[in-house]
């Protein structure tokens, strides 16, 4: 019954980005209509498949660290993206693709120098060392990456905050399909560590007597959620929320099992972040909102209706 | 108490400090801190006076032989102090007030002038040609500069909007100065609706309006990179290349060269 809801919430927030948008398109052009096609249609899928990720991203995130705040951009992805794309901007690389490859690059950095740290003990990946590093490498990257805007001449350098606050604005077919041919890749990865997951959650001794492989499954997790989170971020910013509130609503409904949490994540991400982006789009035409705010605007409070819910019954 | 109501005594002391400085005696070192400024105490005889100027002051070309004293955003209080003015010449935002104020505090005089519309351009000469002297040549700068501001506009045979970033698209709205410049050359900008000077838009909105050119702010004279990016070509005038590669140095900024700007725009429209 709920994942005929949610998949229908999903389907409804699809259509209703495809169908909804500031310039009029009558329904009877709706599918020859090149700014559905070209523009609507693929930054409804980028919105969903960016939202999902981060859905599942998170939910994955906060069992390994075993922190109900760990967010997929807690983890200094979203300062090392914002330096890559500042340098890509303070450099001149011009070209389509410069700014989103420049992202992922720098994202990549943060998540190796990350991953580093977090090894720091030896071989055993340390889930507090890699919160702490990732906050450190965050900070030390947005440290570079304001002195850089603050000496550097180029005017364009202060609107490059503005892309990396967020937003869907460069979706394409192209970045459709390179999202969609990459993520499943991590997704499965993660998906497979359902089980381990789950036992992780009772903490790394038990899961170990259970036949764990911990460090492997740490490594692996980690690495595949940061993977996704780094892809998310360099098609559409850091887009906040919806890797942190989604996977608790998740919880909420679908328990702790990770072979149902997963995907619900996924699912409830892409929805949330699909409608997010409707309302950006059409609430204030011709202007258009930030989705960040939206995100937070609709997450917070079904979060904080739920809680209420879930914490009276 | 006690400790308060001294503090309260010392502001009080300050605040009524008399500045003891001749208020009608033309100024001799002035420090500039926006473009639009250097360029009309340069337009009134007034360029040979200043001891400091923005890195984005690079007009009249004599302008870039003053001291750089930064880029002004926020003005660096020390380096503008350090060229010993006896006048700085600010922006009037919130920053700016601040920063005047921590130069009047320690004995520099300050002025703050709007200057985002062409309307500010003739008061802000005035204010400047009393400041130096030099309000015979100030008046009659003013004076060519507000019959632009009451110029009546010409019918508008063509349409644009003014792209300024691309991811998310920032448009120039009605508010604006270059929203201004294209009605007085002519053209229609398709987001005179948005009252703002600048807003965030989405693509298809750009695309749905279908301006008949893209105008962008270009110093290199190249197309700009969105040209090139799949999700913009579904805007006609980029897929039809129909660019309005406008200089920043003279579009960016209202000035004495505002007129200039306007005939610039109506000859690349013509074209």
């Amino acid at each position: 019954m709920k994942w005929l809801l949610l998949i229908g919430a999903t389907v409804v927030a699809l259509g209703a980005s495809v169908l909804l948008g500031p310039a009029a398109v009558p329904l009877s052009e709706v599918f020859r209509s090149d700014i559905v096609w070209n523009l609507r249609a693929p930054r409804a899928l980028l919105a969903f498949l960016v939202g999902g990720s981060l859905g599942a991203a998170g939910a994955s995130l906060q069992a390994l660290v075993r922190n109900p705040l760990a967010d997929p951009f807690l983890l200094g992805l979203s300062g090392g993206a914002g330096l890559g794309a500042v340098l890509a901007i303070a450099l001149h690389l011009s070209g389509p693709w410069s700014l989103p490859l420049a992202a992922f690059v720098g994202a990549l950095a943060a998540l190796a120098l990350v991953y580093r740290l977090g090894l720091v003990g030896g071989g055993a990946l340390d889930p507090r060392i890699l919160l702490l590093g990732g906050v450190a490498v965050g900070a030390f990257a947005a440290a570079i990456t304001t002195a850089i805007v603050s000496l550097a001449d180029a005017a364009e350098l202060r609107n490059a905050f503005l892309w990396l606050w967020g937003g869907l604005s460069a979706a394409s077919w192209d970045s459709v399909l390179l999202v969609a041919l990459y993520a499943p890749i991590p997704l499965v990865v993660l998906y497979a560590a359902a089980r381990p997951l789950d036992l992780l959650a009772l903490g790394e001794e038990p899961a170990r007597y259970l036949g764990t492989d911990v460090e492997r499954v740490k490594r692996r997790v980690y690495l595949a959620a940061s993977l996704l989170t780094a892809a998310a971020v360099a098609v559409s910013g850091v887009i906040g929320f919806v890797g942190l509130v989604v996977p608790h609503i998740a919880r909420l409904s679908w328990g702790h099992r990770h072979r149902a949490l997963l995907p619900a994540a996924f699912l409830g991400g892409g929805a949330l972040l699909a409608i997010a982006d409707t309302l950006a789009r059409t609430v204030v035409a011709p202007r258009e909102l930030p989705v960040g705010v939206v995100t937070a605007l609709i997450g917070v409070p079904v979060f904080a209706l739920l809680l209420r819910r879930w914490t009276v019954a | 108490m006690l400790r308060r109501s001294f503090l309260l005594l010392v502001f009080l002391a300050v605040g009524c400090r008399p500045s003891g400085r001749p208020a009608d005696r033309p100024t001799q070192r002035i420090v500039s801190l926006l473009p639009s400024f250097t360029e009309i105490l340069f337009a009134i005889g007034a360029g040979d006076r200043l001891v400091g100027r923005t890195t984005w002051c690079d007009y009249p070309p004599a302008a870039l032989a003053i001291p750089s004293v930064g880029d002004g955003i926020p003005p660096n209080v020390e380096a503008v102090a350090a060229r010993k003015p006896d006048l700085v010449v600010l922006y009037n935002s919130g920053p700016n007030v601040t920063a005047a104020q921590q130069l009047e505090r320690i004995g520099i005089r300050t002025v703050l002038l709007d200057m985002n519309r062409l309307e500010d351009l003739g008061p802000a000469t005035r204010r400047l040609g009393q400041l130096t002297g030099l309000q015979m040549r100030a008046d009659s700068l003013a004076l060519a500069l507000d019959s632009l501001v009451d110029r009546p506009r010409p019918p508008s045979t063509a349409s644009l909007a003014f792209v300024v970033w691309d991811n998310p698209p920032i448009i120039i709205g009605r508010g604006s100065y270059l929203d201004q410049l294209a009605a007085l050359a002519g053209a229609r900008n398709v987001f005179d609706d948005v009252t703002a000077p600048s807003a965030q838009v989405s693509l298809e909105t750009i695309a749905a309006r279908n301006p008949q050119w893209i105008a962008v702010l270009s110093d290199s004279g190249t197309p700009p990179g969105f040209a090139r990016r799949r999700e913009w070509r579904s805007v006609p005038a980029v897929r039809d290349g129909r660019f309005l590669l406008l200089q920043g140095s003279l579009f960016g900024r209202p000035g004495p060269r505002s007129a200039d700007a306007v005939r610039q725009l109506q000859a690349l429209l013509a074209r």
